[in-house]
């Protein structure tokens, strides 16, 4: 029966075949062969040569002409039918896309636009090169031709892009309604020209004065001054972190207040008293990038040695680290300028002055061989050898003496011109606390009538017992010109709300010499405007002040009168002022660094008068600021809050840093809550265990727990502000005795790296310079590994990466320049504590040595893209796939979400999509974000992508050129945003590309757990410390240096948290 | 001559041919106990809270449970092995043991063998809610399709799992229903309402009771027995290569295939043990069918597999020790049984390794009581076995710098704890609407081990 039918199928096609037309064809002129000698196989061609059905004709091809075609389409649309009903409820998004209406010449939609900035944070300023699509910020990187900076960037840099689209940024001028005590009522919107007609009517009373941070813009500078005669107002400057310290010391040995210029490219024995120049003071961009020159080569390795009271990443990064508490800073210096003279020489009255310390070795508990050491190398490098001290750990009762000393020693060792510039360096940075308290004493003399306080935060900075708050109630008009009610603005009358920077024009000099100009990248999103542009306005309209001030619309039109008059004179060279302005405009910066200066005469009094005035006390109070922080000015940027601490790897906290065995006399757990109580003064916080923590110290970051930062950076950590003391007229930060106190409560504190040991693994190879000697490939353990299969084939581009450890310093700038590339989101302490931390890349640190003196090494770690990737044969939807430029790719879309992927990676570098992050981006963030990057959505996995954008880029622009890629056409998010150089990243079958040659003959280089034979596409080159110590077994295995003492100091905010 | 070995009477008490049909009928034709009600009542809340749960997870993410990084699999794929571990026993008995001809299985099988069934089902349910985007888990399945066509990827081990564990699905679905058919025939006779006849009489798909029928059924019984023996082993086998194919440090060994299969077998019949011992409290008349000797076999198998289990335990230390690989050797000797979860793996030994050894002595072995709680042991043992795999080996793997722990949260235990509403709803469900054990099969075994008459 069913034969039957089968046949009696056949039948009726071949029917409806026969009845079709048949092709009639005319054989005089034939197209082939076939045609001409009539082939079957033409001819049945030729029957379904339009039927054009794709299917039709693969089934065509095995002979079944029409029967599969049909039969095997509905079967095909059965089964898509039947299983994609199950995915009815797929999220879809709804996007509406409106296109310009008149596109901007200058804009190409999909293209992105660079143009040059600058940033200054009121103490280290550089050159940025800003991204925009479509005609917003979304992406910020540092200018190469920046002299200071050199492209490279900070992670605070980059990430004070999120304070443009902060949704609590104010959007318009306010008054504050403050009732009899000058506390907040009310605040109510104004308009700008209520507000003007107010403030102008205050400032013709005069007795007017400016408060702000450093002004390192000459233009704003002129704009200030300008106002000053208009009005009679005197202009102010204080910074939290001011460097007064510096420069009334450079004044207390030379004459001139200054904060100098230093080289620290030029210099091969650096001695850093807790400046932490890699990290926070100064200028740290610029010195981590001179500092980086002088271990490139390391044949010719500069040395770094640090004494530390807080855990730096100076310090860190030190080839020698001794830990110290603050009260001994200036024995540490007395004692070096003692052995210094004792082998060089010098007057007979610095020496006694110095012999006092004599015995400096043995108060700092350090061998005086070692000591010595210390003093011979920088003896032997007279000249080219430098040393500093400086930042808040320093501002004790002794830190002018220390100055001197810091500047006695450079001067005797010829360092003074040659690796300190006096006057080279920001001679704007002027931001001093005597000069506010002075202001002080005239507001509480009542004799401030007006009080224009543009964007500096006293109230949260500023230490209580100088009275500021008092102060101002005494003021009868206060105007803060910022973009935040926080906690200074809300006690001011007026907000002339001001443009964030990246809306506002500016220039800068950063550095004796260098200009740069601060282009706007936005026009102004709200009803806001310069603090220029206010103080030309009220100018204006009380009509008075010099002619620039009050004739200009724009502060632009200031700012370009300004330099063709002023800086054009001497920086044109004799070019046409456009020329000279677009020339300006585009390459961000004009002049050069000094590399010399002229010695100054050390006065010889200065030194003599050096009388140590700190007394030691058990435990000693180092307040630091933190890479991420800084002074707290940007506490409400997300980033920053999850961007780990480089060194102790804890996330939106700061804690009182105690060592080992203060914790063990004090019974204290990692998270304990202590009280700390500085004289009168106390706060409690969370403690934190610090491996090589000087047992007398108790290090607290500033910069945390602001009360109106934002919805962000409220109640993150602790205040450590309020610690701070005035004594005789100083502002004390550190060096103050402290009493700690358990409380018996316990908080939990996040960090992102479970556990600070290596094992005996070999993660992080470290060689010492004798090591290196010896054998440029010591400490490598390679392994032997083969496999039955050949690999994949690479015919065109292979990517890769070197990282090298060397250079590295842990600062963490690639990481923030990551999240703002890949679009990584926050996911808040909560979930760090749950480890779910986003970012692509990382920074782990490891410490070695013996806990009490723990040495740490950082290593960036991204997704390795493996040519065995072990992510890959396991993932049962082919979500990830090798590319064939050696490429793991990631398919966002079709990822289901097994997670399987990142328990079979040995690195552990995926990161999942735990929830629909994507939907909790408030408006206007979600404008930060790049278009070029998919913004993921929920339950799927995400991980490095060597930047493939930026890849594709690249290859784009060689295409359209014409060319053949070139090394460095394709440049990394994190490699850009890197200070040190220490990331390459390149074609590895292009053998004359940097990463090419590292791979192939670099003999520090090593794969990550190599003997996995997972095959990474990044290779690692060996840190070396530079300390002429010799690891035991150097030439043998890697088994290992660290193993046996390494710190087994369990992080317990991480492992305990979880439970 | 010696004496013949005397066996013990599979059915006990005297029964008529009519009184085993009477006795196994009752609880499906009479109205439900109290205690029946209220276990129902209470696994069926368990149940619908199991329902909220998963629909809360499916919603907001996979982000509830205590998932992270490193330890991207975590409750749902523990408990999926867990349950998947307790199918297996009730294939064993009905399969293997059938093929063996070894009739004392008799009694249990049917119950084993829905147990297995519904062990499945509620294992089934995990791999595809774990995922991070569950609507989308049909890619999972190869089929034609019109999005390039795109495939599966088929060197992956969760795509093996998929199949792996739909067929025993199936096969064990089928298997049970086939000897389910002359009991509900036999239902249906004695129904006295349309509806129960109607139904039982779909459900028995025609069956006669002619000699036709049953040489079929004879047939295709055997045929499914020897269809569902090698799955027996399979399962666990692939479900073992999702962590044994991975090169993850304490997954990546070559004892857990059979490794997982011992302890499947192990966690099966301790499953079997507890249910049956329920059964024997619910319904004193299966005291009969399910004897003290029955239990006694079960426990004689659980003692034996736990020892495997036991000797896996110690192998795994011993290779690690003898690979020389560093990642190994840590896991093994300093996470697992030191590390900060080493309270799980100690429990997991003490369940698993030392309590089965009461079974040592005849006594515990013929007690309920003390066979009830073993039971329980082991199963608590069983999911901490593969707890201990999962989170142990993850949570530490090569750099130090990711170790983490698991951030267990109520939602895990939501789904641990309702996981079990779901079985046990579906199982007393089972035991008011199908007869619990064969009625067929337990009237050709009446007489075995009647020496007198002939028998063995």
């Amino acid at each position: 029966m069913k034969t039957h039918s089968h046949d009696h199928d056949h039948q009726n096609q071949d029917d409806k075949k026969n009845a079709r037309p048949a092709i009639q064809r005319d054989r005089t002129y034939w197209k082939s062969f076939e045609d001409l000698n009539d082939t079957p196989e033409f001819n049945e061609a030729l029957q379904t040569e339009f039927m054009s059905s794709p299917i039709r004709e693969e089934a065509a091809k095995e002979g079944d002409n029409d029967k599969w075609a049909r039969r095997e389409f509905i079967k095909l649309m059965g089964a898509s039918m039947a299983l994609t009903t199950a995915a009815g409820c797929i999220r879809r998004p709804v996007q509406k896309t409106v296109p310009y209406v008149k596109q901007p010449e200058e804009v190409v939609l999909g293209v992105s636009n660079w143009y040059t900035s600058s940033y200054f944070d009121g103490q280290e300023g550089f050159g940025l090169l800003v991204k925009s699509r479509e005609g917003r910020p979304v992406h910020i990187e540092g200018n190469t031709k920046h002299p200071l900076n050199k492209g490279a960037v900070s992670s605070r840099a980059q990430a004070s892009l999120l304070g443009l689209y902060d949704p609590e940024r104010l959007q318009g001028p306010k008054r504050n309604l403050l009732n009899e005590k000058r506390t907040n009522k009310e605040t109510v919107s104004v308009s700008w020209e209520d507000l003007d007609k107010k403030v102008v009517e205050e400032l013709k009373k005069g007795s007017s004065y400016i408060l702000s941070g450093n002004i390192a813009s000459p233009a704003t500078a002129a704009v200030i001054a300008d106002f000053g005669k208009a009005f009679g107002t005197q202009h102010v400057t204080w910074e939290p972190l001011a460097n007064d310290d510096v420069a009334e010391g450079q004044k207390a040995s030379y004459g001139d207040a200054n904060v100098p210029a230093y080289r620290f490219d030029k210099a091969k024995t650096i001695v850093s008293i807790d400046a932490d120049f890699l990290g926070t003071w100064l200028s740290p961009v610029q010195f981590t990038s001179q500092f980086a020159e002088g271990r490139k080569n390391p044949e010719k390795m500069t040395r770094l040695y640090s004494f530390d009271s807080t855990y730096s990443l100076t310090g860190a990064n030190a080839d020698m680290r001794f830990k110290i508490k603050p009260s001994q800073q200036l024995t540490v210096v007395m004692g070096l300028i003692n052995e210094v003279m004792a082998k060089q020489g010098g007057s007979e009255s610095a020496k006694s002055v110095a012999a006092k310390y004599k015995n400096a070795a043995e108060t700092l508990k350090i061998s005086p061989e070692t000591f010595k050491k210390v003093a011979e190398d920088l003896l032997k490098n007279a000249g080219e050898s430098l040393v500093v001290a400086g930042g808040i750990a320093t501002k004790t009762e002794d830190s002018l003496n220390l100055q001197i000393a810091v500047n006695f020693l450079n001067s005797i060792l010829g360092n003074e011109g040659k690796t300190v510039l006096a006057k080279k360096g920001n001679n704007r940075l002027t931001a001093s606390y005597e000069a506010l308290s002075d202001l002080i004493k005239k507001m509480n003399a009542g004799s401030v009538k007006t009080l224009i306080i543009y964007r500096s935060n006293p109230l949260y900075a500023l230490s209580k017992d100088l009275g500021f708050a008092e102060a101002l109630t005494k003021v009868p008009t206060v105007v803060y010109v910022g973009d935040k009610m926080d906690e200074t603005s809300q006690f001011c009358h007026f907000i002339a709300t001001d443009n964030h920077a990246l809306e506002t024009w500016g220039d800068s000099e950063f550095a004796e010499g260098v200009y740069g100009i601060h282009q706007p990248l936005i026009r102004t999103m709200y009803d806001t405007r310069s603090f220029q542009l206010s103080l030309m306005t009220w100018a204006y309209m009380a009509n008075v002040g010099p002619k620039r001030l009050i004739t200009y619309e724009t502060f632009y039109d200031y700012l370009r009168a300004f330099w063709k008059e002023e800086m054009a004179a001497k920086l044109a060279k004799g070019q046409n002022f456009e020329d000279f302005w677009n020339n300006l405009l585009q390459n961000g910066v004009v002049g050069e660094m000094a590399s010399s200066a002229s010695a100054r005469t050390f006065k010889a009094d200065a030194f003599a008068s050096i009388k140590s005035k700190v007394s030691d006390s058990a435990y000693e109070l180092a307040l630091y600021p933190t890479i991420q922080l800084g002074d707290g000015t940007l506490a409400n940027v997300a980033w920053l809050q999850e961007l780990p601490d480089p060194v102790t790897k804890i996330v939106w906290d700061n804690y009182a840093c105690l060592s080992i065995k203060t914790a063990e006399a004090l019974k204290l757990k990692e998270g304990d809550i202590v009280e700390v109580k500085a004289g009168d003064k106390k706060i409690t916080i969370p403690a934190h265990i610090q491996p090589g923590l000087h047992d007398g110290v108790v290090a607290v970051a500033i910069g945390y727990g602001r009360k109106h930062a934002g919805k962000v950076g409220n109640g993150i950590g602790i205040d450590a502000f309020p610690l701070s003391t005035v004594k005789n007229g100083q502002t004390l930060f550190s060096g103050l005795a402290v009493e700690i106190k358990k409380t018996g409560k316990h908080y939990d504190l996040v960090t992102t790296q479970g556990h600070d040991s290596m094992e005996g693994r070999q993660i992080v190879v470290q060689q010492t310079n004798k090591d290196y000697e010896g054998n440029k490939s010591a400490n490598i353990h390679r392994h032997h590994t083969w496999s039955l299969w050949s690999g994949h084939q690479y015919n065109g581009h292979k990517w890769g990466m070197a990282i090298d450890l060397n250079t590295c310093t842990g600062c963490s700038a690639c990481m923030t320049a990551c999240q703002s590339e890949n679009n990584i989101h926050v996911v808040g302490k909560k979930y760090v504590m749950q480890g779910r931390e986003m970012h692509w890349i990382r920074i782990d640190r490891y410490y070695t040595g013996d806990v009490e003196n723990a040495e740490a090494v950082f290593q960036p770690v991204m997704c390795q893209h493996c040519d065995n990737a072990p992510c890959e044969t396991v993932c049962p939807v082919a979500a990830t796939v090798h590319s064939s430029e050696g490429l793991n790719e990631m398919v966002y879309n079709r990822c289901v979400g097994t997670r399987y992927c990142s328990n079979n990676c040995p690195y552990k570098v995926r990161r999942f999509n735990w929830f629909n992050y994507a939907k909790l981006i408030e408006k206007p963030m979600h404008m930060a974000l790049n278009p070029e990057v998919s913004v993921r959505t929920r339950g799927v996995m995400e991980k490095c992508t060597f930047c493939v954008q930026r890849i594709k880029e690249g290859k784009n622009k060689a295409k359209t050129e014409g060319r053949a890629l070139k090394d460095g056409d394709v440049k990394v998010a994190c490699q850009t945003a890197c200070p040190t150089n220490a990331i390459a990243f390149g074609d590895l079958n292009d053998e004359n590309s940097q990463v090419a040659k590292v791979f192939k003959s670099e003999p520090r280089a090593y794969g990550l757990l190599e003997e996995w034979y997972a095959k990474p596409s990044v290779r690692y080159m060996a840190k070396i410390r530079n300390n002429d110590k010799e690891t035991k077994q150097a030439h043998g295995h890697a088994e290992n240096h660290d193993s046996k003492e390494a710190p087994k100091n369990e992080s317990h905010a991480a492992e305990g948290g979880h439970s | 001559m010696s004496q013949p070995m005397k066996r013990n009477e599979l059915v006990l008490g005297n029964k008529t041919l009519k009184d085993i049909t009477d006795d196994i009928c009752a609880p499906v034709e009479r109205f439900p106990s109290k205690g029946w009600m209220a276990l129902f009542v209470s696994a069926k809340t368990l149940f619908l809270f199991y329902i909220l749960t998963i629909a809360m997870v499916v919603s907001t993410g996979i982000g509830l449970l205590g998932v992270n990084h490193p330890v991207a699999w975590g409750t749902m794929i523990i408990t999926f092995v867990f349950w998947v571990g307790i199918g297996h026993a009730g294939t064993l008995i009905s399969a293997i043991l059938f093929l063996f001809r070894q009739k004392w299985r008799t009694s249990v099988a049917r119950s084993a063998e829905a147990m297995t069934v519904f062990a499945v089902a509620t294992a089934g349910i995990f791999p595809l809610i774990h995922t991070g985007r569950p609507w989308l888990d049909f890619w999972l399945f190869p089929y034609p399709n019109q999005r390039g066509p795109l495939w599966v990827n088929f060197r992956s081990p969760l795509l093996w799992d998929v199949f792996a564990i739909s067929t025993y699905a199936t096969v064990s679905t089928v298997f049970w229903f086939v000897g389910l058919i002359p009991d509900f025939a036999t239902l249906k006779d004695r129904a006295k309402n349309k509806i129960r006849r109607t139904v039982y009489g779909a459900l028995s798909l025609g069956w006669r009771g002619t000699a036709k029928n049953w040489s079929h059924y004879e047939m295709v019984y055997l045929i499914l027995a020897g269809l569902s023996t090698p799955l027996v082993l399979s399962v666990h086998t692939i479900v073992s290569f999702d962590f044994a194919v991975s090169n993850l440090p304490g997954w990546h060994t070559t004892i857990f295939p059979p490794y997982f299969v011992a302890g499947a077998i192990f966690s099966g019949f301790a499953m079997v043990i507890t249910l049956m011992s329920l059964i024997r409290i619910g319904w004193p008349t299966f005291k009969d069918y399910i004897t003290i000797d029955h239990m006694e076999v079960m426990n004689k198998i659980i003692m034996m597999t736990g020892l495997m289990v036991g000797y896996a335990y110690g192998s795994e230390f011993l290779i690690a020790w003898y690979s020389g690989n560093i990642y190994e050797q840590y896991v093994f000797f300093v996470s697992r049984a030191f590390g900060p979860y080493a309270w799980s793996y100690w429990i997991m030994i003490c369940c698993n390794v030392v309590i089965p050894q009461l079974f040592w002595f005849k006594k515990f072995r013929r007690s309920i009581p003390v066979m009830f709680v073993v039971s329980i042991f082991v199963n608590i043992g069983m999911w901490f076995e593969r707890f201990v795999i999962t989170v142990t080996s993850l949570h530490r793997d090569f750099l130090p710098s990711n170790w983490g722990q698991y951030a267990w949260s109520m939602y895990d235990t939501a789904i641990l704890v309702g996981s079990f509403g779901m079985f046990f709803t579906i199982f007393l469900l089972y035991l008011r609407v199908f007869p619990a054990i064969s009625i067929a099969e337990m009237k050709p075994v009446m007489n075995v081990g009647k020496d007198e008459e002939g028998g063995h």
